[in-house]
């Protein structure tokens, strides 16, 4: 009898452990399987629908946009679309469309496909939290022909062919679009990219195969067709992991390294280091001038002299970061003059919080004015680095007499909350992108983001004019470099450095590169030397 | 043969429990509402501080959500959702929050469920040993193991894990992947919250080595070996099995640390989130799911113990 | 004997732990907030411990962290045991109904886990030390309460206490005048215990980012942030783990013991 039942059990623990491990399945390392890290756990994947910049990683090789923006000029390319035309009111976009390009799904891409996609992603309904406010004034769609698309906006708008450049209007099936509608699609997304998507598992990986029909990349694209079987996408939300993770060969490549982690990697064979610089904002804090005390002209510029910026860029980021002085970084916007560096002077600054009333007396540490001390609330994001970099400007405010209160906000949604309750006086928030007109939706007076609570009409009616600016782009540069100038002299943000991503890549990887907006990879080019 | 009346009893304290364990369950999820609600404050005016809803579409949602009847109906409509197994969507995807939570826990549950039985066999090695050794070397460290157990956070633990592994584990291959995704943090997990069994295991098993009954049992002749052994352990097993299900608790904030520091997906970062981001459905959902889910299991131990109570069974 | 030693060793080390809070401002003449050198050096003659990642004196913070991870416990314990006490000892004394309302509440709030209260409470104030306490402080409540109101059971339960109401006296002064002090040495290994799992709690809490601001020396904290950099600098680490884990097993091994004199 006890035999028996000593055998049962065997059985059962040997099955269970089988069962177990053929569960779980190993990250495979075949010559034709590339294993990529991703860093955020998103809530959503349809980028016609969620903000989150990770995803066009592995989507932008499962989706093709109407063009491309190359990286080593900044023109657009022909990408579903052959060619175009922009009418002089800057109204009326023409678009021709390829007519051999077909779905994964087999589906034909027609205007007709164009159309619903952009009506999809306008749909309130849908609550498109970016993509839709990408394309503006747009107001009608008229197809000409089957290939034949002309887009009509209300307003000029100068970011258009940007915004149709961009990953989240890249071109879906209508057909999936449909049959899945907006909650379940991001599981089942069809597009015409040089991969084909297989499989989301939420937090878990996403799986994407080769498109062997793949015949219409843009020209900025070496390879005609992508050589990598698989992919699979891994999610590393730990920033600790991820170095860990490399190591272990869990994945072949990984963006968001941290600084040292990359470094220690790219010293060893195994490891190569591509640092990529991302076109948008640089890592900044804007500073909050409808309050006291940094309504204060004097007390912002001061609070910019006393940041030592080469030093927080090289205790934390090495030689990874260019410093950065203005609003927009120096990658990919090369036409709009920066603003001269700003030197480190805490000399300077207490001088200028001298001035501004703000006074040391005696034994105080802090600085007051009619008794009242001197205190910023400083708020950052959690992401980043941005919490190192906001403990590293405590100290240099606090250097000079400011006490800082310092709050690193648990995500996006708490350093929104405390922003819509106005009791900051400085706080961090950055987005990229690769038109100029970014700036419009941080510093125009109405601006969902203008979170220093500035208002200049000069500026308002500058932006406007240079989203405006269809046909003459050295004369809208021309205003984006006034624009800069406004607001670095008003010191209204505090800008630390130009964002670059360390990507880390196992020596086994070749050819990798990056799109214009930096993020994303060219995938398709991508090839495995023979382990 | 147990007597009618002792049946009855026991059937009695049975109902009872479970009775009790309801309402215990409901007042538990009432407090999670009313609690989350005042953590996270108004959901249509996060969604608005968000941008991710428009001042015109504010009253439109405040309706989907329910959100202009008065709090007691809002509370009642949750309750009865929730015993239909609906928990309402999510606020920034709109995805059903079971289905989210659905997907989510094979993940945790695998983790939760290794590390107990890591847990259970870890906690009853050392017990027994430091019992059975006694005051011998190999007692005295099974006993320092299991205060260690249960004074080194899970986090440090998780983290030495890493740094022992990264060591030892150099080099290619994938199979290293899944040690580190499973097995290594349930082995942290077990170890972390081994340390109440072993406590347990050594009290009780010393305590019965001993009792009059064991010098008995040896006097019988049964010598010094795995039989004795059996015997002295038999019982000290009920605390151990409600402790087990008491575990439960420290599974919880076991697993929302072993997630973060392994990186792992499951219900504990979920539910970590959601309270951040402010996505009320989620965190109710969950908040209110892991409440029951501690009842039951306070209920089960209880029940358990009752069952194997050896007064009962000494009635035959 | 050999209990007595270990005893002597964990009352040591708290001591030690507590005269490091005490006098980090004499023994180190570091800030823990300004970086003095090059990140992440390694232990030597100077600093003493190193640098963190943003260049800090190491041995400075661990120092000054001392005040931070003793006290954050210390306060909520404090709390925790003021108003479950309370609850408890008026469940108690104060007739059946009060009984069966406090039982029924604290067992319902047990259901859910004390960390997850003191995260709900957290999101709810904002992340800050000062939540941090009160988080803590009322996540342990439930728990307290139970666990107080048997003692005080088992106390009411001896004759003297009924001896005191023939006496005539009210149940305020029973409460208070006979009740606390017999508890009193049970109350205070369990306060003791609470301690050891307020102190767990808090650094888990600023382990996982809710402590709002990263800058304030705190051993759960830098816990966290030394993970970044494990194996370049793996002490950033195991210093404030070691020192949590050695902590908590002291307080323990206390509370646990005292009970049994």
């Amino acid at each position: 009898m006890k035999t028996n039942k000593k055998i049962i059990l065997l059985i059962i623990f040997l099955l269970s452990i089988s069962g177990l491990s053929s569960a779980c399945q190993p990250p495979s390392e075949t010559s034709s399987t590339l294993n990529y890290g991703l860093t955020l756990a998103p809530s959503g994947i349809d980028l016609h629908l969620n903000a989150s910049a990770e995803l066009g990683i592995p989507l932008s090789s499962v989706y093709d946009t109407l063009v491309f923006l190359d990286p080593a000029n900044g023109e657009f390319v022909p990408g579903l679309a052959e060619r175009w035309e922009i009418s002089s009111d800057g109204l009326s976009y023409t678009f021709h469309l390829r007519k051999d390009v077909h779905f994964h799904d087999g589906t034909p891409f027609d205007a007709q496909a164009v159309q619903e996609n952009i009506e999809y992603t306008l749909n309130p309904e849908n609550h498109s939290q970016k993509a839709a406010t990408m394309l503006g004034p747009l107001n009608q769609m008229e197809i000409l022909d089957e290939f034949t698309i002309v887009l009509v906006l209300d307003e000029p708008f100068a970011p258009l062919l940007d915004s149709l450049s961009q990953v989240y209007l890249g071109m879906a099936s209508p057909k999936a679009l449909k049959q899945w509608g907006p909650s379940e699609y991001q599981f089942h997304q069809v597009g015409t990219g040089p991969y084909r998507f297989i499989e989301y598992i939420p937090n878990d990986h996403i799986t994407l195969e080769r498109n062997p029909d793949y015949a219409w990349g843009p020209a900025i694209y070496s390879n005609p067709k992508a050589s990598i079987e698989r992919i699979f996408f891994y999610f590393y939300e730990d920033a600790a992991s991820r170095a860990l993770a490399l190591e272990r060969r869990e994945v072949d490549v990984m963006g968001e390294i941290p600084p040292h982690e990359a470094d220690r990697l790219a010293s060893s064979a195994d490891f190569s280091l591509s640092p990529v610089a991302i076109p948008g904002q640089p890592l900044q804090y804007f500073v909050n001038t409808t309050v006291e005390p940094t309504d204060d002209l004097r007390v912002r510029q001061a609070l910019l002299l006393a940041i030592d910026k080469e030093s927080i860029v090289r205790t934390i980021f090495g030689s990874h970061s260019p410093i950065s002085n203005g609003p927009l970084s120096q990658a990919g916007f090369r036409m709009i003059s920066a603003p001269p560096p700003s030197s480190h002077n805490p000399g300077e600054a207490r001088q200028l919080l001298d001035t501004a009333g703000w006074i040391l007396e005696g034994q105080d540490t802090h600085r007051k004015r009619d008794g009242v001390p001197l205190s910023i609330k400083l708020i950052a994001p959690d992401w980043g680095s941005n919490s190192e970099v906001a403990q590293l400007m405590k100290v240099g405010w606090e250097n000079i007499g400011v006490n800082v209160e310092l709050i690193i906000a648990p995500g996006f949604g708490a350093l929104k909350e405390i922003q819509s309750s106005g009791d900051y006086h400085v706080i961090g928030i950055n987005f990229f992108g690769t038109d100029p007109d970014l700036l419009r939706s941080f510093y125009a007076s109405d601006a969902f983001y203008n979170w220093t609570g500035y208002s200049d009409a000069e500026i308002d009616q500058l932006l406007n004019e240079a989203a405006r600016t269809t046909h003459v782009p050295v004369h809208r540069m021309e205003l984006y470099s006034q624009i800069v100038r406004a607001i670095t002299d008003n010191a209204l943000v505090l800008p630390i450095r130009d964002y670059v991503n360390l990507v880390v890549t196992h020596q086994r990887v070749e050819g990798l590169k990056f799109s214009a907006q930096g993020w994303f990879p060219n995938l398709i080019d991508v090839q495995l030397s023979s382990p | 043969m147990v007597s009618k009346s002792h049946r009855r009893t026991a059937l009695l304290a049975v109902i009872r429990r479970l009775l009790e364990g309801v309402g215990t369950a409901w007042a538990a999820v009432t407090l999670a509402f009313f609690a989350l609600r005042f953590a996270s404050g108004d959901p249509v005016a996060s969604l608005l501080s968000q941008g991710l809803a428009s001042p015109e579409q504010a009253d439109e949602i405040r309706i989907s959500l329910g959100l202009n009847a008065p709090l007691w109906l809002q509370y009642l409509r949750f309750l009865t959702n929730l015993l239909h197994g609906d928990l309402g969507s999510s606020l920034y995807t709109h995805r059903s929050v079971s289905q989210i939570i659905l997907e989510q826990f094979p993940s945790t549950a695998v983790l939760a469920v290794s590390g107990l039985i890591a847990a259970i066999l870890l906690g009853l090695i050392l017990g027994i040993t430091a019992a059975w050794f006694g005051k011998r070397a190999s007692g005295m460290i099974a006993a320092t193991i299991a205060a260690l157990a249960t004074s080194i956070p899970v986090a440090f633990a998780g983290i030495l894990s890493l740094l022992i592994a990264g060591c030892l584990l150099q080099g290619p291959g994938s199979a290293n992947g899944m040690l580190i995704r499973l097995i290594l943090p349930a082995m942290v997990l077990g170890f972390a919250s081994s340390g109440p069994i072993a406590r347990v295991i050594h009290s009780g098993l010393s305590e019965s080595l001993r009792s009059p009954f064991i010098l008995a049992a040896r006097a019988r002749g049964i010598r010094r070996g795995f039989r004795l052994l059996w015997h002295a352990l038999k019982p000290s097993l009920p605390p151990v099995i409600s402790l087990t299900a008491l575990e439960a608790a420290f599974l919880f904030t076991g697993t929302v640390v072993t997630e973060t520091v392994f990186s792992r997906p499951g219900l504990g970062r979920l539910l970590v989130k959601s309270i951040l981001d402010g996505d009320f459905p989620i965190a109710l959902g969950l908040v209110a799911l892991a409440a029951i889910f501690y009842t039951i299991s306070h209920v089960f131990a209880d029940l358990l113990t009752l069952v194997i109570d050896p007064r009962l069974r000494r009635a035959e | 004997m050999r209990f007595g030693f270990i005893k002597t060793l964990c009352v040591l080390w708290l001591a030690a732990i507590v005269l490091l809070a005490l006098s980090a401002p004499f023994i180190t003449s570091a800030d823990p907030y300004t970086p003095v050198s090059d990140m992440l050096q390694s232990p030597s003659y100077h600093p003493p411990l190193g640098t963190d990642a943003l260049g800090r004196d190491f041995f400075a913070r661990t120092a000054y962290g001392a005040r931070l991870s003793l006290s954050i416990p210390l306060l909520s314990t404090l709390l925790t045991v003021l108003i479950g006490t309370t609850f408890s000892l008026t469940a108690i004394t104060a007739g059946r109904l009060s009984d069966r309302i406090i039982l029924t509440i604290a067992n319902a709030a047990l259901a859910i886990p004390g960390l997850l209260l003191a995260m709900l409470l957290v999101a709810g104030f904002g992340p800050r030390l000062s939540t941090i306490v009160l988080a803590v402080g009322l996540g342990g409540i439930p728990g307290f309460i139970r666990l107080s109101r048997s003692i005080f059971l088992g106390i009411k339960e001896m004759g003297y206490i009924d001896a005191a109401y023939a006496l005539g006296a009210s149940r305020t002064r029973v409460a208070i005048a006979h009740m606390l002090p017999n508890a009193a040495p049970q109350l205070f290994s369990l306060a003791t215990t609470h301690f050891a799992w307020a102190f767990m709690g808090t650094t888990t809490l600023t382990f996982l980012g809710l402590s709002g601001d990263p800058s304030f020396p705190e051993w759960g904290a830098m816990l966290n942030s030394g993970r970044m950099h494990l194996i370049q600098a793996p002490w950033l680490t195991i210093v404030p783990g070691i020192l949590i884990s050695l902590t908590i097993l002291a307080v323990h091994y206390l509370g646990e013991n005292y009970a049994d004199n």
